[in-house]
């Protein structure tokens, strides 16, 4: 994994010095060179973009907002004559959209796209009126935002704009590639499987929206030195809509996405200025684009990768040999209760969906809970593991109540499930996913854990892999964090008889591998009489039956409810 | 001195029809000077909340299609045709912005997220603005009819104009209407089906297709009639018009883009409260930032506690 | 053809008798590949359009190029669109200095050309003859003389005419602040206020390019003016009378400047009874018959293009440039236009009320008179046939 950021670190730096020489070194007419710096400042703006409306999913109208802010801090430091010059204006500017940013992100904590695009736009409106009584600092004294002595020509300005460009890809490479950088994508795929593995869903949002925000406004500053001086039209409502329409047509949360993006912005100018077409097909164009990179869910960057990869020989990932010796230790849990419930009851509405349920998972065993659908067993994971607003009765880990903690706390405290239906985000690699769900696995222990499930190469990318394979990653990742609890929702559904035969020794081997105790939720009668010592049975939200799989299966009011269709293979 | 300001009027004895109560209540006149933009706001609210409930759609060009219909009804009567049969054309015209949006819409996103909707229609946004403001002009006044000219009554020494009762009355009539047909009718209760599951409702028979057009029609019907009333008081530009739906959304958002009365409350109030900062003058300025504040504040207020996304 | 290689050769001769006797051994303006380039940044597209200026530029030149050049030199005009937006303005104007190297700029006229491009200007060492400066910066930079009078002049000069003519006591201002105009705004209601003596009675810098007027109209009405100062463009000119009108005010004098005087606009509003008045940049187009138009029509007329405010802007800014240009002794280079600018005697032109000088100052805004307009009946009247000319202030 570190390798793979290392190599994209590698390709962006040695783009970045051959166009760098090539402008530095004259082959390149002065205009191009101004038109390239323009391409590179508008990638800076569309990074940022890329990465909050790309990566983390939320619709943001309002980057030129935020591009706004750094610009007009640059310019005041300018006048103020403040000390380090451009670079540290720049970088000053930048932090001063941060509290934008985050200001902005707050309410989006918990609020899906739709709410937050509102909210942008109305941003973005109330800003444009704001700055539009704001003359650029410096503009009415005809003082200018100087250019660093060494970068003051258009191709030292290239150069030095191609710096910041070069930093933040590597920076956002490298940062993309972290927990953090999974858990933007996991947030957008799923808040509550995010959750579910212990992002917190705010850090993930606000951190998202700031470092976005400080991008932006490193843009602002860099047009800031670029033209001199400026005017609220370069960070209108209008721009940041385009921007916006641009990003989503290119793909701006790649590398080369943002830099397809700036090519578009500032080439189809030209392009139309050449064949003296009027300039305002450029929106429209970028309107139909964007609407057709939403409708085939491709963006232009992703074709470019898809076709790449198409002409590169393909990289078989090298079959691995981990032995479960690599797999992470066992922690050392106290013997005694893991899980206790005590007369859990949820109301939706006059529905009783849990009605006085109480449960104890024992440390180092497997329980199992069972029942027919609708039964209340998905509530019943969720009510642990922290999703329902409320509920009655009492959830302790241990000895500790688990009432009033978000579902992330609550994950980060040991409680892990996963889900009926698969949650990975499909752009996550499978290490990555791994990496998400566990702090700190090492490259060892993740192949070793891989292997344990059958789970494909870490390098794989979770949307090459099947859907019953993304099940047991699913596992994977929740034992990999080895915490006290696992809550495991039908992890056997959609495989073949072999395949949860082989799930069923896994999961039989959880407590002594891992040390977290396991509540399973199945269907599959063989699978929970395998490795269960002990079963709870679920009806209309109510327990009618509790105790050794053995016994509690052959009850009759159990077989009435559940099994009746079932009755001979129970009795065989 | 012709023309001129005839000097008594300022300078003699106040004219008669001021009563002191008007100059002792400022803020009074200038919150009642903005219930036109309230009602502008509360219809094309509603209108956006209609869109959102049976659709599933936010809609960011709502105000762009009435802006498309009420252009067509200027070009009409510029170029010298009767005003009614103008009005139909550009309801028409309207109409079918609307159907050919929606089109798009349920041909290529019936099935995707609400935000991918959303930001569909931003981009269509972006289009659409080109276009009109290349078809329109963004230079020159266009000479919009007054389709129902006059005043109403006066209040607190404003003129409430028959337009602003209209629109008022108006957004009044379509939330009045809209929760009718959303709660009562049959056809409205397969619609919000729809909204919910298309696939499902596909399944049930529903023809998911030509009522999902229908609702774009009717929508895009009615915000071209209202942009239509209130076009001659706003500058007649594509871009400024299209961009009312800005205010709209937050009017729609306090509504929680479910509750059609409090869009309709919610739009009247920005309007009003807008009227209100005008008259003071260290906040006049920024007055544009007043959907914002609300949206903020509406947002804070109903989300303060955490919510898992049905869908997430 | 033959009508306009008379009259140009005419003008030719004139100048270059001219040029002869100021130096015996002067050989007129010379150039490379027989061509002289010539920009102009506008706004075409987008949310104004701005064209007819640089297209009676283009008029002007055509006529001249018809008739031979100056001096044998062809004038290359390139139009360049800048949509409004600062990046493409900025592009458009590296694009004709550098590629198309044009010698000066003349004739542009753009919501944003000079605040986004004067830097580059300076840069670059090149002089724009704007054909309609529009925003503040036109105004203020050492690189950009229009040959507008401009809003901030324009504004003084009615805010002085509504004291000295309409006997307003209690004028107030309603200004909509865009893009660093606040400052500009201010200085010419101080300017008025040192000239005339009063004090303005209210003057608010809040009005918004979007939205209802009505809490405006309602503000000027209580606050008892007697006239109303504003810098509405033209569709807001229209949706302001409309307001008032809807408000039933009356007994305020409404004051615009030139935006506001388009025959569209006197037609929109052909049906009120408000008294309007706008100040113009030049010589009003609309008095067909007026002797200051005649060769400006004349011209516009053989060209085809439309007789507007803006079409004498751009033509005056060409009439501007080629004077300037023939008086050359030697290459057409940007250099040498340059000094030439700098070093200009004013010119005088019957379009415009006041002599053109670039000059060498920081700022430049030479045009200092203006006509007034009024609106009767759905047509513009001259209500001051004679020019107001602003007395200075200092």
């Amino acid at each position: 994994m570190k390798r793979a950021s290392l190599r994209a670190s590698l390709v962006i730096i040695v783009v970045a010095l051959i166009a760098g020489g090539v402008a530095y070194a004259g082959l390149l007419p002065s205009y191009w060179v101004f038109l390239a710096t323009s391409v590179l400042i508008t990638g800076v703006a569309l990074q940022s973009l890329g990465l909050v409306a790309g990566r983390t999913g939320m619709i943001a109208l309002c980057q030129m907002s935020f591009a706004g802010v750094g610009a007009w801090t640059v310019g005041y430091l300018n006048i103020a004559e403040a000390p380090g010059g451009l670079p540290v204006w720049i970088l000053i500017g930048g932090l001063a959209a941060v509290p934008f940013g985050v200001a902005i992100g707050l309410p989006a904590l918990r609020l899906r796209g739709i709410n937050l695009a509102i909210v942008t736009l109305s941003f973005a409106t109330a800003f444009d009126t704001i700055l539009a009584t704001m003359t650029y600092p410096g503009q009415t004294d005809f003082l200018q935002v100087p250019r660093p002595e060494l970068f003051d020509s258009d191709e030292g300005y290239f150069v030095f704009v191609l710096l910041f460009y070069g930093t933040i890809a590597v920076a956002l490479e490298i940062i993309n590639r972290t927990r953090l950088g999974a858990s933007w994508l996991a947030v957008r795929h799923s808040e509550r499987a995010a959750a579910a593995h212990g992002v917190s869903i705010a850090t993930a949002k606000l951190s998202a929206f700031a470092i976005s925000a400080f991008v932006a406004g490193v843009s602002g500053g860099l047009l800031a030195g670029y033209l001199g001086t400026l005017v609220a039209e370069n960070f209108s409502m209008m721009q940041s809509l385009s921007l916006y329409a641009v990003s989503v047509m290119a793909g701006a949360h790649f590398a080369e996405g943002a830099i397809i993006g700036g090519l578009l912005v500032v080439m189809f100018p030209e392009l139309l200025r050449r064949l003296d077409w009027p300039q305002d097909i450029g929106n429209v164009f970028f309107a139909i684009g964007a609407t057709q990179a939403l409708a085939s869910g491709e963006t232009m960057s992703e074709t470019f990768r898809r076709q790449v990869r198409k002409l590169l020989p393909a990289r078989k990932p090298k079959p691995v040999g981990a032995s479960t010796q690599d797999l992470p230790a066992a922690v050392e849990r106290p013997v005694g209760a893991a899980l206790t419930i005590d007369g859990l009851t949820v109301r939706y509405g006059s529905v009783v969906a849990l009605n006085n349920v109480s449960l104890t998972v024992a440390a180092g065993t497997v329980a199992g809970l069972i029942g027919p659908n609708g039964a209340g067993k998905s509530t019943f994971i969720d009510a642990v593991a922290g999703f329902l607003s409320s509920y009655q009765g009492s959830v302790r880990l241990g000895e500790r109540p688990l009432e009033g903690m978000s579902a992330h706390r609550r994950a980060r405290a040991g409680v892990r499930r996963t889900w009926q239906t698969n949650r990975i985000a499909p752009e996550l690699t499978v290490g990555g996913y791994l990496a998400l769900a566990a702090r700190g696995l090492s490259a060892s222990e993740t192949r070793a854990l891989l292997d344990w499930l059958d789970c494909p190469h870490p390098d794989m990318l979770v949307s090459s892999v099947d859907a019953g394979t993304r099940r047991l990653l699913d596992v994977a990742g929740v034992v990999a964090a080895r915490p006290a609890v696992v809550l495991l929702d039908e992890p056997a559904a959609g495989q073949s008889h072999e395949e949860t035969l082989r799930l069923g020794q896994r999961i039989a081997e959880i407590p002594k591998l891992f040390g977290s105790a396991v509540l399973l939720v199945e269907h599959d009668m063989d699978l929970v009489r395998a490795v269960c010592s002990d079963v709870t049975v679920l009806d209309f939200g109510q327990v009618i039956a509790s105790g050794p799989p053995a016994k509690v299966l052959g009850e009759r009011a159990v077989k009435k409810a559940y099994l009746g269709i079932e009755e001979e293979s129970v009795a065989a | 001195m012709r023309g001129g300001a005839d000097p008594d009027r300022y300078f003699g004895p106040k004219p008669a029809r001021f009563p002191d109560w008007e100059k002792m209540n400022p803020l009074l006149t200038s919150a009642v000077a903005g219930l036109t933009a309230g009602g502008t706001y509360a219809l094309l609210g509603v209108c956006a909340v209609f869109t959102y409930r049976l659709v599933a759609v936010v809609n960011f060009t709502g105000a762009a299609i009435g802006t498309a219909g009420t252009f067509v009804l200027i070009a009409l009567f510029e170029a010298g045709f009767p005003i009614w049969p103008s009005v139909l054309a550009g309801i028409a015209a309207g109409t079918l912005t609307g159907v050919a949006i929606g089109y798009i819409m349920t041909r290529w996103f019936g099935e995707a997220s609400a935000s991918t909707k959303a930001a569909v229609t931003v981009a269509l946004l972006v289009g659409l603005i080109a276009i009109g403001l290349r078809l329109t002009g963004g230079q020159h006044p266009h000479n919009m009819p007054e389709l129902f000219p006059g005043s109403a009554f006066r209040l607190a020494g404003v003129e409430v104009t028959i337009a602003s009762v209209l629109t008022i009355g108006l957004a009044v009539l379509f939330t009045i209407l809209s929760d009718l047909f959303l709660n009562r009718t049959k056809i409205g209760l397969n619609l919000r089906a729809l909204a919910d599951r298309p696939m499902a409702a596909e399944l049930l028979g529903v023809r998911v297709q030509m009522l999902s057009l229908l609702v774009w029609g009717m929508t895009g019907a009615f915000t071209t009639f209202a942009l239509m009333i209130i076009a001659p008081q706003r500058s007649p530009n594509f871009m400024t018009l299209s961009l009312l739906v800005v205010p709209a959304l937050a009017a729609a958002l306090v509504g929680v883009f479910r509750s059609f009365w409090w869009t309709l409350a919610g739009g009247i109030a920005l309007g009003l409260v807008e009227g209100l900062a005008s008259s003071i003058d260290s906040i006049s300025q920024y007055r544009s930032a007043i959907p914002f504040l609300v949206v903020l504040a509406v947002l804070l207020w109903s989300q303060r506690e955490a919510r898992w996304d049905e869908a997430r | 053809m033959h009508w306009k290689s008379r009259l140009f050769a005419a003008a030719l001769a004139g100048i270059g008798l001219a040029a002869m006797a100021g130096t015996a051994s002067a050989a007129g303006p010379t150039c490379k590949d027989g061509a002289i380039k010539v920009g102009a940044v506008s706004t075409v597209t987008g949310p104004a359009d701005f064209s007819e200026v640089p297209k009676a530029t283009q008029a002007a030149f055509d006529a001249v190029n018809a008739a031979g050049g100056i001096n044998g030199c062809k004038i290359d005009y390139t139009i360049a669109d800048d949509k409004a937006d600062p990046a493409v303005a900025a592009q458009a104007a590296r694009d004709l200095i550098d590629n198309k190297e044009a010698v000066a700029l003349v004739g542009s006229a753009s919501l944003l050309d000079c605040a986004v491009n004067s830097a580059t200007y300076s840069r670059k060492k090149i002089l724009s003859v704007q054909g309609l400066g529009v925003d503040a910066a036109c105004f203020s930079s050492p690189n950009v003389a229009p040959v507008n009078v401009g809003p901030y002049t324009l504004s003084t000069a009615m805010a002085y005419y509504a004291t000295n003519e309409l006997k307003s006591k209690k004028l107030c201002a309603f200004f909509i602040i865009i893009g660093g105009t606040q400052e500009a705004y201010k200085k010419s209601i101080e300017n008025w206020e040192k000239i005339s003596g009063q004090k303005v009675h209210l003057i608010d810098l809040t009005l918004p390019f979007q939205g209802d007027l009505t809490p405006y109209v309602i503000k000027a009405r209580d606050a008892g003016c007697d006239a109303v100062l504003t810098n509405q463009v033209e569709p807001q000119v229209v949706q302001l009378i409309k307001t008032v009108d809807a408000q039933k005010i009356t007994g305020i004098n409404w004051l615009f400047l030139a935006p506001g005087y388009t025959e569209q606009v006197a037609k929109a509003l052909a049906d009120t009874k408000q008294p309007i008045y706008v100040g113009t940049e030049w010589e009003p187009y609309t008095e067909k018959d007026s002797a200051a138009n005649a060769q400006w029509i004349a011209d516009m007329q053989k060209a085809n293009r439309p007789l507007t405010a803006f079409s004498q802007g751009g033509y005056l800014a060409a009439q501007m440039f080629l004077k300037v240009v023939a008086s050359i002794d030697g290459e057409v280079t940007r250099e040498s236009v340059s000094k030439a600018l700098h070093d200009m005697q004013p010119l005088t032109n019957p379009l415009a009320g006041s002599p053109y000088v670039f000059g060498k100052a920081k700022t430049h805004s030479p045009m200092q008179a203006t006509k007034v307009m009024k609106l009767e009946n759905g047509a513009w009247k001259v209500e001051t046939p004679d020019w107001v000319v602003l007395p200075q202030a200092k």
